[in-house]
């Protein structure tokens, strides 16, 4: 007992010395799940839980269920998106009503947030408080118009206001001391982005084409919609298009739109250029080009093409094959434009983070 | 070689048990759809569920089938959305069968099992194996057979079936019949409700919410002698169910969907009966609606509703006492839509011709074959042999072989923009041996099956490489299914101790041909076992079922499949009183007797422990 616990001191005050040398405080590692990339899947209408993978920076490892591992619990069906903050990640499960709350990278539960979320989608944070998109009541062919953000504080995780908004909430990004929500139509369809103010929570809408979906802010600050446009099925087709809107004046600055018939699903951003997919193929457009491009930047060849990111001279592609096995992470070197990795995530894999 | 079948046709002619028992089966009995399954069933496992084994499980109709059949079934939740698979075969593939006439719903080609009350059918079927030629689409694993029965004769009797029990469940009913020289009558009303809002076991204190479910069903039988040879007859049910949709883990607060079902089959019978000929005249009309509210605090809902008008003409001639050739001619007029697709009419006519020949002693052999001619699509010409053969006393061989199909459903060719109008029948070979040994107190089956089908229907992804989020029904899939069923029941009489015992084992191998891969959602051990005990006055069985592990993922993942269960049901009765015309029982019934935690699909947790008690009056 006393030998260890003398072995004990003797290496605290080692590691002591050791830090000391050093002008950097150590870098501990801070949890299992840091560095690599965590994929969330939506799981299935028959009940398979959504879920998180992780997959390691170098695609040395995998690992499944990470949630459901460490906290021996599933999180339910759909897990949509999650928010991360600097030390935990918000996973919002929809049709559970519900928001997970763990450690970003041990993946540990902290809490959850079960009250006050309806249908809830996507989630940013800013400052103390997140702000969660709802589709609130109603389904697919009866939708009610009474979709709102749930303000969250983050610290007693509780909902603490709600700001109402239009039909059909989706993404929604922070900038500029405001946030932009698009309006994807939710179990119909809607062509609106709302902006608020976070200070007054006062909102404006800003008319876009149809089904406006992905945000993402470009290298000069300006807010890039996608909206994919009405499909054929609905009998009623319309054009998509990739909207720019200048976040000061809230003005469109600029509009490229898609040729009748083309409607893609995705939008990803490098430092200088923007990625979108028709299908099963990715385009590269640079974020000031005035005119789309004719010819594809690559091939992805997924069976189903249900998410793509882009980081690090890495384009990744999620392919939830048929909807009822492990997903495929495609990786491509944008240099390259070859597919360099292949690795697993979850049942219908949806979107990836980059920890 | 002449004379070997000259010997075995006066062979046949000299034979005359098998004429006698039908002649007494065509006067009393009003109808013959459960005595013609078996008369067509040769080589065939066939099992009966009789108004006993009924009422043990008056809680659903799944989980009757699931104690007490060899059949697997998904449920979303207690009481929630619920589709066979027989054999490993699709929901599609398990035809359900109501006085002879097909009932699977034609929007989705399935039956909920939930969506049907069966507490005041007087017999239930199941029948292992292809039935397309007899039953049309569908018919692939196996049918289950919902008969009503009457007959002629002089009573009348009252029965009263009441039982209270936990999460505020009632089930009743209420069956009279009444039968004379001429005249035979039944009716039945059966209420069911529950709140159905059960712990979930291993978690939180987490309850089935929203969850709750309740049925109304009547049901109506008359049959009129007109003379000696002739009669008519009219069956008629109605049945309307409310259930809500329970949720999954962790938050079943969040569920909201809520599930109308309304069935109304009426069938209508003329059959003339005189010497070696049968004729027998049917029209049946058939509705089926279902509402499906997406939130049960709305009004808006999305719906399905069928009308359906069939007309048959069933002729059967005895060609010598051991031989009969019957012929089935059926026309059929469907109108179906839903909230996404206007209305469609399908006409089909339909033949079959089936030979039985008996030969004293030895063998039962049916010969049949079927073709239909149908407005949308070709349907496939359809064959069936099977055969049973005594080569000892108690023993018996079991063979049989068939071709059956599937047609597309409407969803399938109509949904708008994504229903494929190119589709054909799905269609399976299958074949069957079995060896059995029978006597009155011991009765053992096994049997061997294989089934190819091709063609199958699989809504995919990505057809349309340009539109790769977009799901079409298509004719891609193959699949093998193989297996082994093994069946015991005991009925031992002991100096007046009556021990009974049912056994039903499954070993299922259902992979598709083309990934090699188990198909999600069948367990390859199933077995269930039924043990009563019954001594004078007092009762008491025992139910058991074992499902074994399912994959939930066709890439047969081991972190995505339901674990194993074993679940136990036991229960008591005894008898107040019991008379000649006068029985009244009571009863305690425990399901889920361990308590065990355990799920049929991922996410839905099943009851926990929970007690019923029940009366039966017979009067």
């Amino acid at each position: 007992m006393k030998i260890s616990k003398f072995l004990l001191s003797l290496f605290i005050l080692s590691t002591i010395f050791v830090s000391c040398d050093d002008d950097d405080e150590p870098q501990l590692p801070k949890g299992d799940y840091e560095n690599g990339l965590i994929i969330s899947g939506e799981g299935t209408f028959s009940g398979i839980s959504g879920s998180t993978y992780y997959v390691s920076n170098d695609y040395a490892t995998t690992e499944s269920l990470i949630y459901k591992k460490v906290n021996n619990e599933d999180l339910g069906i759909f897990v949509q998106s999650i928010a991360f903050d600097d030390s935990r990640a918000f996973i919002v499960v929809d049709n559970a009503n519900t928001i997970a709350v763990v450690d970003r990278y041990t993946f540990e539960k902290v809490g959850a947030i079960t009250t006050g979320l309806k249908k809830p989608r996507y989630m940013t944070i800013v400052g103390d408080k997140g702000y969660v998109t709802n589709w609130a009541e109603g389904e697919y062919g009866a939708d009610v118009d009474d979709d709102y953000i749930a303000v969250v504080d983050l610290n007693t995780l509780e909902v603490t206001n709600t700001i109402s908004v239009s039909i059909g909430v989706e993404r929604i990004i922070a900038t500029n001391g405001k946030l932009f929500v698009s309006h994807k139509g939710g179990n119909g369809t809607n062509n609106i982005v709302t902006v608020i103010n976070i200070a007054t929570e006062a909102t404006t809408e800003i008319t876009v084409n149809d089904l406006p979906d992905d945000l993402l802010i470009d290298n000069s600050g300006n807010l890039v919609v996608l909206c994919e446009g009405k499909a054929a099925w609905t009998g009623n087709e319309t054009p998509a298009s990739i909207v720019k809107i200048n976040t000061s004046t809230n003005a469109i600055s600029s509009e490229l739109e898609f040729e009748a018939g083309v409607h893609p699903s995705a939008l990803a951003s490098s430092s200088s250029n923007l990625y979108y997919n028709i299908g099963n193929k990715v385009y590269e457009v640079s974020q000031s080009a005035t005119n789309l491009p004719t010819s594809e930047f690559l091939d992805s060849s997924v069976t189903t093409f249900y998410g793509m990111a882009v980081n690090n001279g890495e384009l990744f592609v999620l392919d939830a094959k048929d909807y009822a096995s492990e997903s495929d992470i495609k990786v491509f070197d944008m240099a390259t434009k070859s597919n360099t990795q292949t690795v697993k995530g979850p049942i219908n894999a949806s979107k990836i983070y980059f920890n | 070689m002449i004379k070997y079948f000259l010997t075995i046709f006066i062979f046949i002619i000299s034979s005359k048990t098998f004429a006698q028992l039908d002649s007494i089966q065509q006067l009393k009995l009003v109808n013959l759809n459960s005595v013609k399954l078996y008369q067509h069933s040769k080589g065939y496992k066939v099992i009966s569920l009789n108004d006993s084994i009924i009422l043990k499980n008056t809680e659903s109709f799944t989980s009757l089938l699931r104690f007490n059949s060899p059949i697997y079934i998904k449920e979303y939740g207690s009481g929630g959305t619920s589709s066979a698979s027989f054999r490993g075969t699709s929901a599609s593939n398990t035809a359900v069968v109501w006085n002879g006439i097909n009932i699977n719903s034609i929007n989705n080609g399935q039956i909920g099992f939930n969506a049907l009350s069966v507490n005041l059918i007087d017999n239930i079927n199941v029948r292992s194996g292809g039935g397309s030629i007899e039953f049309g689409s569908g018919a692939i694993g196996g049918t289950v057979h919902l008969n009503d029965q009457l007959h002629f004769g002089n009573y009348l009797k009252n029965q009263l079936v009441s039982t209270v029990g936990s999460f505020d469940t009632y089930n009743n009913l209420y069956k009279f019949s009444f039968g004379s020289e001429k005249i035979a009558a039944k009716f039945g009303v059966s209420y069911n409700k529950s709140d159905n809002d059960y712990k979930w076991l291993g978690t939180d204190n987490l309850k089935n919410e929203n969850g709750a479910y309740d049925n109304l069903s009547f049901s109506l039988g008359f049959a009129y002698k007109l003379n000696n040879f002739s009669k008519l007859s009219i069956f008629s049910t109605k049945y309307k169910g409310n259930r809500e949709f329970s949720g999954t883990l962790p938050n079943p607060s969040a569920a909201k969907e809520k599930y109308k079902d309304l069935n109304f089959r009426n069938l209508l019978e003329y059959s003339y009966h005189k010497n070696e000929f049968t004729h027998a005249v049917k029209f049946a009309y058939l509705t089926q609606e279902y509402r499906y509210f997406a939130d049960k605090k709305y009004d808006d809902y999305s719906f399905g509703k069928s009308k359906r008008y069939l007309l048959k003409y069933d002729f059967n001639y005895k060609i010598s006492p051991n031989s009969i050739v019957e012929t089935f001619s059926e026309l059929e007029s469907v109108f179906g839509k839903t909230d996404q697709i206007e209305e469609k009419n399908r006409k089909q006519f339909s033949q079959s011709l089936i030979y039985t020949q008996q030969i004293e002693n030895i063998a039962s052999i049916n010969a049949k074959i079927r073709k239909d001619y149908n407005s949308d699509y070709k349907i496939p010409f359809v064959y069936a042999l099977g055969a049973e053969l005594k080569p000892l006393r108690n023993t018996f061989i079991r063979l049989n072989g068939s071709k059956n199909y599937r047609v597309p459903t409407y969803n399938d060719l109509y949904w708008p923009a994504l229903g494929n109008l190119d589709l054909i029948p799905e269609s399976s070979l299958q074949g069957e041996f079995g060896l059995g040994y029978k006597t009155d107190e011991f009765k053992l089956d096994l049997g061997v099956y294989y089934i190819n089908s091709k063609d199958k229907i699989v809504w995919t992804p990505g057809v349309d490489p340009e539109k790769p989020n977009d799901w079409t029904p298509i004719n891609v899939a193959e699949a093998v299914n193989k297996g082994i069923e093994f069946t015991a029941a005991v009925n031992k009489n002991i100096n007046k101790h009556l021990f009974n015992f049912t056994l039903n084992y499954s070993y299922t191998i259902a992979k598709d041909k083309s990934t090699n891969n188990y198909l999600t959602y069948v367990p390859k051990h199933l077995t269930n076992g039924n043990f009563s005990y019954t001594y004078k006055r007092v009762s008491a069985f025992y139910q058991h079922l074992f499902n074994g592990k399912v994959y939930t993922t066709t890439d047969n993942l081991n972190n995505y499949t339901v674990p194993y269960y074993n679940v136990g049901n036991i229960g008591v009765d005894y008898k107040l009183i019991q008379k000649e015309n006068k029985d009244l029982s009571f009863g305690v019934k425990v399901n889920n007797v361990f308590n065990k935690e355990y799920q049929v699909l991922p996410s839905r947790p099943m009851p926990n422990r929970n007690f019923n008690i029940n009366i039966n009056y017979k009067f």
